[in-house]
């Protein structure tokens, strides 16, 4: 079965070609390797290749397709591209272009100021909204020309990540 | 000796602090915000007592709530901490009004040392070398001119009310004295209100040096040697160490007794840190006085062994110190590094949130002084600060190696760390050659903080092999049912399986 995994920037399409036991062989962008490879601990995997010991914490991400991952000397975030994520990809390509309207904060933190009003014409780089989280203050700014459509929150309402907070048209 | 301490304070700190009370056989009492219910502190301590929401005004800066809590829970002393309350003259002074025992120095010592000028002023007269400089206003050009004559180019023309950089403007040329101070003039004016400018020697390529200092009640005052912090982004320490690679033995003690100086000029009591100034000639000023607890004190305990809070509570009770200036010296090397919840390949973005997985460094030569635990969520109110980690070595090169492995090995999953941009700075020729200045991250920047591709190796290739694993396994099981999975990968399960077999 071949599957394609999002591992930081890089896709990579991974084939198992044969698995015996712990025995497996495995093409990773057209590299095969030849491991040995044991679930040690509840999502840690010990990995032997060619006398190399490798170990691999799977840590559970948002969803049950998305991963961080640990290595030694590493860190990344995973995301399983199988047939069905491939296909609501493309199916979510269309609103791309709408989320980038939306202004959303990463972090929850709590809303200093908004400088603009519902209606007013912003151009590119205009803040729009300050966010305070971890006694730091950061600066939403306008990604596109456009007008503000809709402001969802009001200053001193708290925030969740992800949450929307203006929408521009 | 005291019987019970209260922590006026929060995370890493009120836990280290904690500590040292339990090894003192004192209670310890935690005080917490809505936000701090199921924090560290408030597990570890013996008592703990709700102070507020959230917002640190609203607690761990509520003078009057945490005196309150300290009268009821019938407290002997309060530790500050570092940072809220730890330099408030005032909740020192109060402190003492109710006869509780303030752990730190008197709060005419705070007031002193609290004020850049008065500081200032009281070190010229205790012959400490101060910045050169004046701390009048100028306005007149003959005044101007006068000045940075005597003072010598290149001068930093700052505002008396400035702050964050704004109104500062640095002068190398004689002939833009005049418009830099009419300059620096109305920008103060209009950030501020306030147009009064004065002139400062600019320091070139400045390291940043602090000497620990304690002193008790009987008049013993001796340095702990120094700290070197020049490793500063936006003037918050990133990464500190000691000895200072930087400093020769004779500027140490030379620069040791000016800060053992510096503190007897104002009585001080307790432990307390003097920042310096040192420019590439290695000609030293007074910059300020701490008067606190710092952060990065675990790097002289681990030089010097010296438990720095134990003796601030030893002082506090009215012992004497135990031992003498030349008593004290340093064994090897300690290195420290600042982990904080951001996110330093996105301009140092703030990353609370869930911590999904950790997993501290271990062994010979390392501390990890932290308050997160798995599935903690740390709050958007408070410092992003999480932990420290400390290493040493009896070379600077080891605890440099030390300190790289410990980095890799730290693993904080769920929230952004800055633990990469940490594990840079180790590899850096310059930080590793020891030849670095307050400028260093900023020189650095592009080194230090491009976001890194994905790179091709095989390390991460096992990554993806473990992830494809894993996610085929678990297809398997939903599609299987839990039965052949277990039997297949659980080799235990099936030794005891074996086993119960057996014994029937």
């Amino acid at each position: 079965m071949a599957i394609d995994i999002k591992i930081g920037d890089r896709e990579a399409n991974v084939r198992l070609i044969k698995k015996d036991g712990s025995k497996a062989t495995i093409d990773v962008d057209g590299i095969t390797y030849e491991v040995d490879i044991v679930m040690v601990e509840e999502g840690v995997y010990s990995i032997l290749h060619n006398g190399k010991s490798y170990s691999v914490e799977m840590i559970p991400g948002n969803g049950p397709k998305n991963y961080f991952v640990n290595t030694y000397t590493s860190a990344h975030e995973v995301e399983i591209i199988d047939a069905q994520s491939r296909y609501q990809k493309s199916r979510n390509k269309d609103s791309i272009e709408s989320t980038e309207k939306i202004i959303t904060t990463p972090m929850p933190g709590k809303v200093v100021r908004i400088p603009v009003a519902e209606g007013q014409k912003v151009t590119k780089g205009d803040t729009l909204i300050v966010i305070s989280a971890m006694k730091m203050e950061s600066d939403y700014n306008a990604t596109l020309d456009g007008i503000v459509k809709k402001i969802y929150v009001n200053e001193g309402d708290s925030v969740a990540n992800n949450q929307p907070l203006i929408e521009l048209e | 000796m005291f019987k019970k301490i209260l922590i006026a304070n929060r995370g890493e700190i009120a836990v280290r602090i904690i500590r040292s009370c339990r090894e003192l056989g004192i209670r310890s009492v935690a005080v917490y915000s809505d936000a701090d219910r199921g924090a560290m502190h408030v597990r570890y301590a013996s008592e703990a007592y709700y102070i507020g929401p959230s917002p640190s005004r609203e607690s761990y800066l509520d003078a009057d709530k945490i005196i309150q809590v300290a009268l009821q829970a019938n407290v002997d002393a309060i530790h500050p901490g570092y940072g809220f309350l730890s330099e408030n003259a005032d909740f020192a002074r109060r402190c003492s009004e109710v006869g509780i025992k303030f752990i730190g120095p008197s709060s005419e010592a705070i007031t002193q040392m609290g004020d850049k000028i008065t500081a200032r002023q009281t070190m010229i007269a205790a012959g400490v070398p101060v910045v050169p400089g004046t701390q009048q206003s100028v306005s007149t050009p003959d005044d101007i001119s006068k000045i940075a004559e005597e003072v010598g180019l290149p001068v930093m023309i700052k505002a008396t009310a400035g702050g964050g950089g704004k109104g500062m403007r640095l002068v190398r040329d004689p002939k833009d004295l005049f418009s830099a101070v009419k300059m620096a003039q109305s920008e103060a004016m209009s950030s501020f209100g306030n147009d009064t400018v004065y002139i400062e020697k600019y320091i070139e390529s400045p390291h940043h040096i602090e000497f620990q200092i304690l002193a008790d009640k009987q008049g013993n005052t001796v340095h702990l040697f120094e700290r070197e912090c020049s490793v500063q982004r936006r003037h918050q320490k990133v990464v500190e160490e000691t000895p200072s690679p930087f400093i020769t033995p004779e500027l140490r003690e030379r620069m040791g007794e000016a800060a053992i100086a510096a503190a007897k000029a104002v009585n001080y009591e307790g432990a307390g840190t003097i920042e310096f100034l040192v420019d590439a000639h290695r000609n030293f000023y007074f910059l300020e006085m701490n008067t606190r607890l710092q952060v990065e004190h675990p790097i002289t305990e681990r030089t010097t062994g010296v438990d720095i809070v134990k003796e601030q509570i030893n002082i506090a009770a009215g012992k004497p110190l135990s031992f003498k200036q030349e008593e004290v010296f340093q064994f090897g090397h300690s290195i420290e590094c600042r982990i904080s919840a951001e996110d330093p390949f996105n301009n140092f973005m703030p990353s609370p949130g869930v911590v999904r997985h950790i997993s501290e460094p271990n062994g010979l030569g390392i501390r990890t002084d932290g308050y997160v635990y798995e599935g903690y969520e740390i709050p958007m109110h408070y410092d992003p600060m999480i932990s420290k980690v400390i290493t040493w070595g009896r070379t600077r090169a080891e605890a440099i190696e030390r300190m790289r492995r410990a980095l890799y090995e730290y693993k904080i999953t769920g929230v952004k760390t800055s633990t990469k941009f940490l594990e840079r700075i180790m590899v850096n020729k310059n930080f590793r050659e020891g030849t670095y200045d307050t400028h260093f991250i900023e020189k650095h920047s592009e080194e230090l903080l491009t976001p890194c591709a994905s790179e091709k190796s095989v390390s991460v290739d096992m990554a993806i092999i473990a992830a494809y694993i894993d996610y085929t396994n678990k297809m398997e099981k939903t599609a299987l049912g839990d039965f052949t999975l277990t039997r297949t990968n659980d080799k235990w399960k099936e030794y005891a399986l074996k086993k119960s077999v057996q014994r029937i």
